[in-house]
């Protein structure tokens, strides 16, 4: 019935519920199966990247291959989802669009292809690696070999409103924290901070902080230096006053919209808040400043990666796929179209990178920003830690004003026994 | 009822509604709103003028129609399938002598302890190796009866007099017939009752039609939902007039039937 | 009733029943037994493929895992909570509408109403509301000359607890609107001859009489307050730091986000000997003092 290769332990554990299943496919008769091994080819993709740009690519790969590209947008957890239950059944997507340290976890647990051979053989044709940005090798490799290749690659900057904050925006702690006492006037804060944990690492990062070390096996290190990083962001919610509380939500565009609202002077985000700034406040005269500096000047990187499951039917197509996407023009037309950021060095000098000047102030960022995750993806847990424990620690102190030491000893425990198991 | 007593409950039923109602009519003037008054940072109570277009756009920039259909025909069939099947074992547990009936019906009714979720990967695995991932079948199947609705048709069906049931067998009455002549027309308020929360259950289900299909056309209205939002923000105008556009029939259905919810609903039984 | 029951006649009523159980018996036998032995089998496996045996670590994992700990007592002063509320709620609105008004029936309507909206739209809207800054409520507190709230800050876990009343509350007033309906007016007649003033013949008449209905509304609330999920999953996302972590979230989590399928198996099969514990002793106690009429 299907056409997919069990393994003999599936075949033992389903074969009952399957057995017993059985008749009512006979009863229901047009129990037609979605034809995954056909000629459909199915992608996995970000519901906030159905750009122009990719549909073309996909036309095109359509008639190439003569096969139909069954495009999945979701949202990234419920793209997580999905996936998770595709490697329990074995039927796999042909190719992934992945965040955070995904790819990396895929590696290690066996479900993502290696990318290795393919760009040992289409590398040179492609510039890879010389024209891709470092950091975003580093963050698809895993034990020396290929299991990505990023897709977008962005990074988190300070932004700001000209008419409160001036035409010098701070560039360190200090002067941060000066300007946002000086802006904090009745229903108007300094600076919005962001519910979301990530939102915390620029700090953590810009004093020289590492997730985790792996030599010594420890998280969070400099201890003193995440301490005084975490207790920082804290102080400026409860004991400056000058950022609203940040709310546990599911959503990340509070900060974004007391910018737009001008009731926040500044916020630290990505390019994503571009747009609904534009929208909805298209007279604000918006600033972006280069990260700011404390030890060193540090911001995190986001964006996305293009996997293939282990599993995947053909993946040559799925490298195809990927080759297709991931070209100097189509990253092009999806700047244009949506702005977007990219991980090839090409890209940074391309006119209309350099004429936008929003873009290019995030471009210029890209070189130094840090892939924060990048020490704890090849130990697989980074969904436990970064996701769930980090966050905790995050809120705990951020939100509720926890002392830090008192929520760094539970974060400790419970990353502990994570590393161990 | 003194005159101020009277005020009194007016006015708390009043205020009651109002919060009941009020986040409704709120997301009602969001669906209506232009993207940036919806993304703006001072809430828009009243659009300044309605996007009425926000609810054209919904079909412009996904299959609507398609979830639309889905969703008809998935809570439809499911609740259908509810209204044969919960009736039936609800007479049988009520009105039938046979071994292990009580435990049986412990065994149904414990099934109301498990969550949806627990079961979602062993039924996505069992519905893959069937190929029934992304058909009707498999979105349905899973959901053709539950204990619930069961356990509140064995409630009122108890409370029939067995003389009828016994009468009719005198007659010759086929075991059949007696459910579909004598039972059935006693509950009919219950069955109504059970026809709409089953349809509005149903038509809200989320997770098991996220993991369940596999092509957007075969997205129900609420998974098909997430497609208006941005990597990191919502649409809020587009989807809130999704939520709208999910919201209606089920109000409507619940309209149509109000006649039925008291009568329907007397756990006890008939009076 | 003509008592000529034997033993064939028994038989043929049998093979009757099990024949109209049937479709009941292969739809729980494999939509939920089946799935249900599979989780049992994957909890005591463990891995990102939960495939390697593990024997009972899962169990004992979780009985000494403090997180697991406290997303179980976040959880259970939830469905208590969400569980009194909708009795005190339900009852209370029964009460005001259970007499000649007018738009009764509208009311009635109205208040049902949000249980009839799904919990991702009740989710998104009350996460819209509630934002402190940013919400509609703070506003209208504050154009009303009520102090601004911090909600999902200061007293997260209230506040879902009041988006699940707002959706579920109208259910149970339903039930017992039903349910006093249906006491016939010579109970309360009889009571007001013998003397007895409105509080009393509520506690002595009315409230014995709504036994089942009670016992009905605690069951089914506290099976859905312990199976809640959608209200952290959109509202909260288990934060601040865990406050709104309720269990079935966490062991979502568990699963989907820290991948651990063996050990979320085991919590998921621990919540559901919890939820079936719940219920017996609920129904042992409620059913002294329950009056049939």
């Amino acid at each position: 019935m299907s056409h997919k290769q069990f393994s003999r332990r599936d075949v033992l554990r389903f074969a009952g519920a399957a057995a017993v299943a059985a008749p009512f496919a006979t009863g229901c008769g047009a129990g037609a199966p979605a034809s995954d091994a056909g000629g459909a080819f199915t992608v996995y993709w970000n519901a906030g990247h159905g750009y122009q740009a990719y549909q073309q690519v996909i036309d095109e790969f359509q008639k190439a291959h003569g096969v139909t590209v069954n495009f999945q947008k979701y949202q990234w957890p419920d793209l997580r989802t999905r996936l998770l239950a595709d490697f329990a059944s074995g039927t796999v997507p042909d190719v992934v669009e992945t965040q955070g340290a995904w790819v990396q976890e895929f590696a290690v647990s066996g479900d993502a292809l290696s990318l290795q051979d393919y760009v040992a053989k289409d590398g040179a044709a492609m510039e890879f690696p010389d024209d891709w940005l470092p950091a975003t090798v580093a963050r698809n490799t895993y034990q020396d070999r290929l299991y990505g290749a990023q897709m977008h690659y962005t990074c988190s900057l300070l932004l700001y409103n000209k008419e409160m904050v001036g035409d010098t925006p701070p560039s360190t702690w200090d002067e941060l924290l000066t300007a946002a006492r000086e802006l904090t006037t009745g229903d108007v804060y300094g600076i919005a901070l962001n519910q979301d944990s990530s939102y915390a690492w620029p700090w953590l990062l810009q004093n020289g902080v590492r997730f985790y070390d792996p030599s010594s096996r420890r998280t969070l290190v400099d201890r003193d230096a995440a301490v005084e990083a975490l207790q920082f962001q804290a102080d400026l919610a409860h004991k400056h006053k000058v950022s609203p509380v940040p709310v546990p939500s599911t959503d990340y565009a509070g900060p974004q919209k007391l910018l737009s609202a001008k009731r926040a002077a500044m916020i630290i985000t990505g390019p994503w808040d571009l747009k609904p700034i534009t929208e909805s406040s298209p007279d604000l005269d918006l600033g972006i400043a280069p990260a700011l500096r404390q030890k060193e000047q540090a911001t995190i990187s986001a964006g996305a990666s293009l996997m293939v499951p282990t599993k995947a039917a053909r993946p040559d197509l799925s490298w195809d796929f990927i080759k297709r996407v991931t070209a100097l023009d189509v990253e092009r037309a999806a700047t244009r179209e949506a702005g977007m950021l990219m991980p090839r060095k090409s890209w940074a000098g391309l006119p209309e990178v350099q004429a936008d000047e929003r873009t290019k102030a995030f471009a210029d960022g890209l070189p130094y920003a840090v892939d924060y995750l990048q020490d704890l993806g090849p130990t697989g847990k980074s969904g436990e830690i970064a996701d769930n424990l980090f966050k905790q620690l995050y809120q705990s102190v951020v939100v509720q004003n926890t002392p830090v030491t008192e929520a760094l000893a539970v974060f400790d425990a419970a990353a502990e026994q994570a590393l161990a198991g | 009822m003194g005159r101020i007593a009277r005020v009194l409950v007016y006015v708390t039923l009043l205020a009651a509604s109002a919060v009941t109602v009020l986040p409704l009519l709120y997301m009602v003037s969001l669906s209506l709103q232009t993207e940036a008054e919806s993304l703006s940072a001072s809430p828009v109570l009243v659009p300044r003028t309605p996007v009425w277009g926000n609810f054209v756009e919904l079909f412009e920039r996904a299959p609507f129609a398609d979830f639309i259909v889905n969703s008809a025909v998935v809570a439809g069939a499911i609740t259908l399938s509810h209204l044969v099947f919960d009736p039936l074992v609800g007479y049988v547990f009520a009105k039938f002598r046979f071994p292990f009936r009580d435990t049986l019906f412990v065994a149904v009714i414990a099934t109301m302890a498990i969550p949806f979720f627990v079961k979602m990967i062993p039924l996505y695995v069992m519905m893959s190796n069937i190929g029934w991932l992304n058909t009707y079948q498999g979105l349905i199947t899973p959901f053709l009866m539950d204990a619930f609705g069961i356990f509140l048709m064995r409630q009122f069906i108890q409370p029939i007099p067995d003389e009828l049931i016994h009468a009719a067998r005198v007659d010759g009455a086929s075991e059949f017939g007696i459910y579909w002549r004598i039972v059935l027309p006693q509950v009919r308020p219950a069955l109504a009752v059970l026809a709409v929360f089953t349809f509005v259950f149903q038509w809200n289900e989320f997770l098991w039609p996220l993991v369940a299909t596999t092509t957007e056309d075969m997205r129900t209205i609420p998974v098909g939902l997430t497609l208006f939002s941005q990597e990191y923000f919502t649409i809020w105008n587009l989807t809130a007039a999704g939520a709208v556009l999910l919201f209606l029939p089920t109000a409507l259905i619940f309209l149509a039937s109000q006649k039925f919810f008291v009568r329907g609903i007397t756990l006890t039984g008939m009076k | 009733m003509p008592k000529r029951r034997h033993s064939g006649l028994d038989a043929r009523y049998s093979r009757t029943a099990y024949l109209m159980l049937l479709p009941a018996i292969v739809f729980f036998v494999v939509f939920t037994y089946l799935p249900i032995g599979n989780l049992l089998t994957t909890s005591v496996h463990s891995g990102p493929q939960a495939n390697e045996f593990a024997g009972l670590g899962n169990y004992s994992r979780a009985v000494s895992d403090p997180a697991v700990r406290h997303a179980f007592v976040i959880t259970v002063i939830f469905a208590v909570a969400t569980t009194v509320g909708a009795l005190v709620l339900g009852l209370g609105l029964a009460l005001l509408l259970d007499r000649p008004l007018r738009g009764r029936v509208a009311f009635r309507a109205l208040l049902l109403v949000p249980y009839l909206t799904s919990v991702a739209i009740v989710g998104l809207l009350w996460r819209n509301i509630l934002d402190p800054e940013l919400g509609i409520l703070n506003r209208l507190l504050d154009a009303v000359g009520l102090p601004e709230q911090q909600w999902l800050v200061t007293s997260p876990l209230a506040t879902i607890i009041g988006v699940m009343l707002w959706q579920h509350a109208g259910y149970a007033m339903v039930l017992f609107l039903a349910d006093l309906q249906g006491i016939p007016d010579v109970y309360h007649e009889a009571a007001t001859i013998d003397g007895a003033g409105p509080v009393r013949r509520f506690r002595h008449v009315t409230l014995p009489l709504l036994a089942p209905t009670t016992l009905f509304v605690s069951i089914i609330s506290v099976i859905t307050g312990l199976q809640a999920f959608g209200q952290a999953y959109i509202i909260t996302d288990g934060g601040p730091a865990g406050a709104t972590d309720l269990y079935v979230f966490h062991v979502f989590n568990v699963a989907f986000e820290a991948r651990d399928f063996g050990y979320s198996s085991a919590l998921s099969f621990l919540l559901v000997v919890v939820i079936l514990a719940a219920t017996a002793v609920q129904l042992r106690y409620g059913r002294r003092g329950e009056v049939q009429y």
